[in-house]
C-alpha cells in the first residue's frame, strides 16, 4: 500500500524558487493530477519524487520509507515522459524488459512479463520492432508498458499525451485512466491542460509560481475555486473576470453596475463562468453589448462580446439567433457568481449573493 | 528560374564536380599506376596514365622484412594511442557534455588552442622532455607523443556526439533502475558510437601517417614507423619511385579498409526515435 507526502518541500536554483513549501498527500491508489502553466514547479515537484532532482529543503515520503537520498531506480516508481524516452538503439521488447533486465530478471521470466505488459498496451505485434518504427502513439504505449512491467508502487506520469494529436490525446486519456484504476497503483500524473486534469484526476492540486493554489476533486475546484488564478485556469472557455470597484453599496465599472453583496471591500473581482452568464434580447440584460463573434461549437454557441478591452465569453444553445455585430443584452446569474478579493485575488464567500437593484 | 536554366546550372555543376573530382584523384591514381610499373616506365616521358607492362615487382621488393617491422611498429603505435585516447577521451567528454564546470569554456578553449601550435614548434621540447625521461627510441614515446595531439581532438570531437544523446535517456535508464555508469555503458555508449567510431578513424589516420615525431624520436630501424621507413627509398642518389609507390598502396589499404567497413557506423538519426524531436 503506497501512499506518497510531499512535506514542505522546496527547490531553489539560487536565488530562483522553482517549487516553495510545497506539503501534499497523495493516498494509496489514488490519481493526483499536478496541474498547473509552464513554469509552475509542477515537472520540478514530480522530479523531485523521482528523484531526477535534489531537494533545497523538506522531505518526501513513499509509503514509509524517506526517499530523499534514495537513487531513482531504489525507490520503486516508474516514470513516463512527454518525449517518451525509449531507447532507440534497443527493440520494443528490450525497451519494456529494461527494467527488469536492469534489476536481474531471468531472461525466461523477463520474456513472459514483457509479453504480458505488451499485451495490456495492446503492442504484442510490435515487439521486434525500434521505436523509430513507431507512431507517436504506439511509442507512448510502449513507455507505458516499459512502466508498467515491474509492477512499481508508483506511475510518475509527465505530460505524456501532450506530443500527441487530439484524437489520440483522448482514447489514451481513457486507456491511462482504465490502466490505472485497473492497476489501482498511486499515481501523480503532470499536465498544463485543464481538460485532462478534470478527466482523469481523483483530486487536482493546481499550481502558479512554485506554490499549491488549490487541491481538491475537480468538480470542487470547478465550482469554487480558492482564488482568481484557479478560476481562470480550470474551465474552458475559461471563466469571465471582472475588476469591479466598491462604492455606495454597488459594484462598478466602466460598462456595469451590480449590487454589492454585504461587507465588500472596497476592489472586488467577480467572475462567472460562460455556462452560467446569458445572452438576451438588448435591454433585458444587466448591460448591452455588440455580438464580437458568434462560434457554432455544435452542442452549444458561443457568444463573444467586448467589454472595455476584455474579451467575455457566454454559451448560449445551439439555435441562438445572435450574428457578429448585433447589440445583445447580458445577463448575470447571481447565484453561481464568484467573488475574488480585488487585490489578493483570494475567494470571498458572503452570506446573501449580490443581487442587482 | 526556367527549367532550361535549371538544367544548364545542374550541368554546370556536374561539370565542376567532376574536375575536382579529377584533381583530388589524380595523385591517387598515379601513384597505384606507378607502384605497377617497371622502373623503365615510371619516368617515361610522355607519361603515360596506364603503366604498358604492369608488374608486381614493385612491390615483391617493397616487401622487404624491414617493411614488415615497420608495419608492426605502426600498428603498435596507432593502436596503442587508439587504446587510450578512445576510453580516456569518452569519460572526459561525457563529464564535460553533462556536468556544469566553471572552467568549461576555459577547458574547451584551450583544447581548441592546442589545435593551433604546428606540430614543428612542439617538437623541440617535447623531444627534450622525451630525452630526459629516457624515453627516445621507445614505442612509448611516440604513444605519449600521439596522445598529446589526438586526445584534445578525441574529447572535442566525442563531446559534440554525447551531447545530442538525449539526457532524458539517461534520466528514464536511471527510472528503471540503472546506475549513472551502466546506463553510460547501455544507454549513452551505444548512441553515441557513430561518433566513437568517427573519432577512433580520426585517431588511426593521424597517427598512421605521422612523420615527424617518428622521425625525431626514433633513431634504431627496428623502431620505425611505416611514414618514416618509406624514407629509405628516397637516398642520396635517386628515389625508387617504383617501390615507393608500392609501398605508398599498401599503406594506404588499411586506412581505406577502415572506412570501407565503418562507413555504415557513420550514418547519423541512430538517436531518431528515441525522443519526440
Amino acid at each position: 500500500m503506497t501512499s506518497v507526502a510531499l512535506d514542505r518541500v522546496v527547490k531553489k536554483w539560487g536565488h530562483f524558487v522553482g517549487v516553495n513549501d510545497v506539503s501534499l498527500e497523495i493516498a494509496d491508489g489514488e490519481f493526483l493530477v499536478l496541474l498547473g502553466p509552464s513554469g509552475c514547479g509542477k515537472s520540478t515537484t514530480m522530479r523531485m519524487v523521482a528523484g531526477l532532482e535534489e531537494l533545497t529543503s523538506g522531505e518526501i515520503r513513499i509509503g514509509d520509507r524517506v526517499v530523499n537520498d534514495l537513487a531513482p531506480g531504489e525507490r520503486d516508481l516508474a516514470m513516463v515522459f512527454q518525449n517518451y524516452g525509449l531507447y532507440p538503439h534497443m527493440t520494443i521488447a528490450q525497451n519494456i524488459g529494461y527494467p527488469l533486465k536492469v534489476a536481474g530478471v531471468p531472461r525466461q521470466e523477463r520474456m513472459k512479463r514483457v509479453q504480458a505488459a505488451a499485451d495490456r498496451v495492446e503492442l504484442s505485434e510490435y515487439l521486434e520492432r525500434r521505436p523509430h518504427a513507431l507512431s507517436g502513439g504506439q511509442r507512448q504505449r510502449v513507455a507505458l508498458g516499459r512502466a508498467i512491467v515491474r509492477t512499481p508502487q508508483l506511475f510518475l506520469m509527465d505530460e505524456p499525451l501532450s506530443n500527441l494529436d487530439a484524437k489520440l490525446r483522448v482514447s489514451m486519456r481513457a486507456q491511462i485512466k482504465h490502466l490505472q484504476k485497473e492497476l489501482n497503483t498511486t499515481t501523480i500524473y503532470v499536465t498544463h491542460d485543464q481538460v485532462e486534469a478534470m478527466t482523469l484526476a481523483d483530486r487536482v492540486a493546481v499550481m502558479a509560481k512554485g506554490e499549491i493554489q488549490q487541491i481538491g476533486a475537480p468538480l470542487d475546484i470547478y465550482n469554487r475555486p480558492a482564488n482568481a488564478f484557479v478560476a481562470s485556469f480550470l474551465g474552458s472557455p475559461s471563466m469571465n473576470l471582472f475588476e469591479m470597484q466598491v462604492s455606495d453599496g454597488e459594484l462598478r465599472n466602466p460598462s456595469f453596475r451590480l449590487r454589492a453583496p454585504d461587507n465588500a471591500p472596497s476592489a472586488l473581482t467577480i467572475g462567472q463562468r460562460p455556462e452560467d452568464m446569458a445572452a438576451v434580447a438588448p435591454g433585458e440584460g444587466d448591460f448591452d453589448s455588440e455580438v464580437y463573434t458568434a462560434e457554432l461549437l455544435g452542442d452549444t454557441a458561443l457568444i463573444t462580446v467586448r467589454i472595455g478591452h476584455d474579451l467575455v465569453s457566454i454559451k448560449a444553445p445551439k439555435d441562438t439567433g445572435f450574428r457578429m455585430g448585433d447589440r445583445v443584452g447580458i445577463r448575470f446569474d447571481r447565484d453561481t457568481l464568484h467573488y475574488f478579493d480585488g487585490v489578493t485575488g483570494t475567494r470571498i464567500e458572503f452570506e446573501t449573493g449580490g443581487y442587482a437593484a | 528560374m526556367t527549367r532550361h536554366a535549371k538544367r544548364l546550372r545542374i550541368a554546370g555543376l556536374s561539370v565542376l564536380q567532376i574536375v575536382v573530382a579529377a584533381l583530388v584523384l589524380l595523385p591517387f591514381f598515379w601513384m597505384l599506376s606507378v607502384s605497377f610499373k617497371p622502373a623503365t616506365e615510371a619516368f617515361a616521358i610522355p607519361a603515360e596514365l596506364w603503366p604498358r607492362n604492369p608488374t608486381l615487382e614493385n612491390y615483391v621488393l617493397a616487401l622487404r622484412p624491414e617493411f614488415r617491422r615497420y608495419f608492426l611498429n605502426s600498428m603498435i603505435v596507432s593502436g596503442a594511442t587508439l587504446a587510450i585516447t578512445i576510453p580516456l577521451g569518452l569519460l572526459a567528454a561525457y563529464s564535460l557534455s553533462r556536468f556544469q564546470y566553471r572552467i568549461l569554456s576555459v577547458f574547451l578553449a584551450m583544447v581548441v588552442l592546442a589545435q593551433f601550435f604546428p606540430a614543428g614548434a612542439m617538437i623541440i621540447p617535447i623531444y627534450k622532455i622525451v630525452r630526459s625521461a629516457g624515453l627516445l627510441d621507445t614505442y612509448a614515446s611516440l604513444i605519449i607523443a600521439y596522445i598529446t595531439v589526438t586526445l584534445p581532438v578525441a574529447i572535442w570531437m566525442m563531446r559534440g556526439f554525447l551531447m545530442r544523446v538525449p539526457r532524458t535517456l539517461e534520466e528514464a535508464a536511471a527510472i528503471d533502475g540503472a546506475s549513472p555508469l551502466r546506463a553510460f555503458v547501455d544507454i549513452v555508449i551505444p548512441l553515441a558510437r557513430p561518433g566513437i567510431v568517427a573519432t577512433s578513424v580520426f585517431v588511426l589516420i593521424v597517427t598512421w601517417q605521422e612523420f615527424l615525431f617518428a622521425l625525431s624520436f626514433t633513431s634504431s630501424k627496428e623502431m620505425r614507423t611505416l611514414p618514416v621507413g618509406m624514407n629509405d627509398y628516397i637516398g642520396q642518389y635517386g628515389v625508387r619511385y617504383g617501390e615507393l609507390m608500392a609501398s605508398s598502396v599498401m599503406i594506404s589499404v588499411p586506412v581505406i579498409a577502415v572506412f570501407f567497413f565503418l562507413q555504415r557506423q557513420f550514418v547519423a538519426g541512430l538517436t531518431a526515435g528515441a525522443v519526440k524531436g
